[in-house]
């Protein structure tokens, strides 16, 4: 192995370290690290026009689902509604703004700003990724998204707003509104979007 | 590479942490991302010890307080994390007792001990098999959103019932400690650098 010309076909565990030979793998199957099973790399499938357009549809759903109720609550005569942003908000003014915080960001502001990112870079590498400052952004939104999709929680608060449901069943009358609708295809979308992203493939498209 | 386990740093060779690019040892900073690169972070151990003890002491509040108060037709009620899973037991909703006591007791209680124990192996070079802690790591790693369902749960539930004497639900202050507990383990999990393992405990247990 030459000193400077890094052979590429060479990749190491990000776990472990360890030096594992690449080789081609059939679609649908992954390679794991023979020594601590960390998952590789698997042959993407990132189409650029299927992700932009699970990206546009996700970001179709994105308002309705935090604007509209999810929940609507009938208790004797009265109707409560509850929306995502206004179930963060109700925590945060009764003075628990660590909670609120973390609702907003797992729910509403992570998921957010990781569906513009995507939207960016597609757009990025459709224009061609020739300018310095188009490199520069794609580069700064790769560093970004794991820690985006790491907090990205849509699938934990379509579970939650079920668990409500039931717990809240025993007081009164619970019934989903169209936010439930808007909020499951939000997580749904965005569930096949990332599925379908691959970071190391983006990565990729800055080496030629 | 041969089963036996080259590590890029016998090669030469070092994983840039940010975009996975291999890159040659003697680099500084990543040629594709131009992210700072280093062989190992010893640092981290630390820090991640840190964030986890930070998170255990917080665990105890976080069990001990009331994480909701229920106010139905005047009489306050305080429900602890615990007896909040007893009351759904007794109100035969054992399936969704089971979603709610793996989510808020199971999960943090085995994301603390379970990192306890991977950093106690690496710091203390204990016999414990490699694969079964670094098996352990990547369970903990995936698991760990899920504990943020409880806080979902709280907040949805407080933006719905709010009907003052009659009926009403707020956040206690064991709320404000899980939350930094979740946040705690997922920083604890996320800070170290895992090749460490394969590193120091390869001296003493696959000299081969």
């Amino acid at each position: 192995m030459q000193d400077d010309a890094v052979d590429q076909t060479v990749i190491l565990c990000r776990a472990c370290d360890m030096a594992v030979r690449k080789r081609a793998l059939p679609s649908g199957v992954r390679a794991l690290c023979p020594r601590c099973h960390t998952a590789l790399y698997d042959t993407p499938y990132c189409s650029i026009n299927g992700m932009l357009a699970l990206c546009v549809a996700a970001l179709a759903f994105y308002l309705p689902a935090n604007l509209f109720p999810v929940l609507e609550l009938h208790f004797l005569g009265s109707v409560r509604t509850a929306s995502v942003v206004e179930g963060a908000m109700a925590v945060m003014s009764l003075g628990y703004w660590v909670v609120g915080v973390a609702v907003l960001t797992a729910a509403v502001v992570a998921p957010g700003i990781l569906l513009l990112s995507i939207l960016g870079q597609i757009l990025l590498i459709k224009a061609g990724l020739k300018q310095g400052w188009q490199r520069t952004t794609y580069e700064w939104l790769l560093e970004q998204h794991g820690l985006l999709s790491q907090l990205t929680m849509l699938e934990i608060y379509v579970i939650s707003f079920l668990v409500s449901a039931f717990q809240l069943a025993d007081f009164s009358d619970i019934y989903f509104g169209v936010g439930t609708f808007c909020f499951t295809m939000l997580f749904l979308v965005t569930l096949f979007l990332q599925r379908e992203y691959n970071l190391e493939h983006m990565w990729s498209y800055l080496d030629v | 590479m041969s089963e036996a386990g080259t590590q890029g740093k016998d090669l030469g060779l070092l994983l840039c942490n940010v975009c996975h690019k291999v890159n040659s040892a003697h680099l500084s900073h990543c040629c594709r991302c131009g992210e700072a690169i280093s062989e190992r972070d010893y640092s981290s151990l630390h820090k991640s010890w840190a964030l986890l003890l930070t998170a255990a002491i917080l665990l105890i509040p976080a069990n001990i307080y009331p994480i909701t108060t229920l106010v139905n037709q005047g009489v306050v009620t305080q429900d602890t994390i615990f007896s909040g899973i007893k009351h759904l037991v007794d109100s035969d909703m054992l399936p969704i007792a089971i979603i709610v006591f793996t989510a808020s007791i199971l999960v943090p209680w085995l994301k603390i001990i379970g990192l306890a124990i991977y950093l106690t192996a690496i710091s203390f070079h204990l016999p414990i098999p490699k694969r079964l802690l670094m098996g352990g790591f990547h369970i903990i790693e995936w698991i760990g959103r899920w504990s943020m369902l409880d806080l979902f749960v709280i907040s949805l539930t407080v933006a719905l019932v709010n009907m003052g004497q009659l009926l009403d639900a707020k956040p206690a202050p064991a709320a404000t400690a899980f939350a930094l507990v979740i946040l705690l383990t997922q920083l604890a999990a996320k800070v170290l650098d895992t090749r460490l393992l394969w590193d120091r405990l390869e001296l003493e247990h696959d000299a081969n």
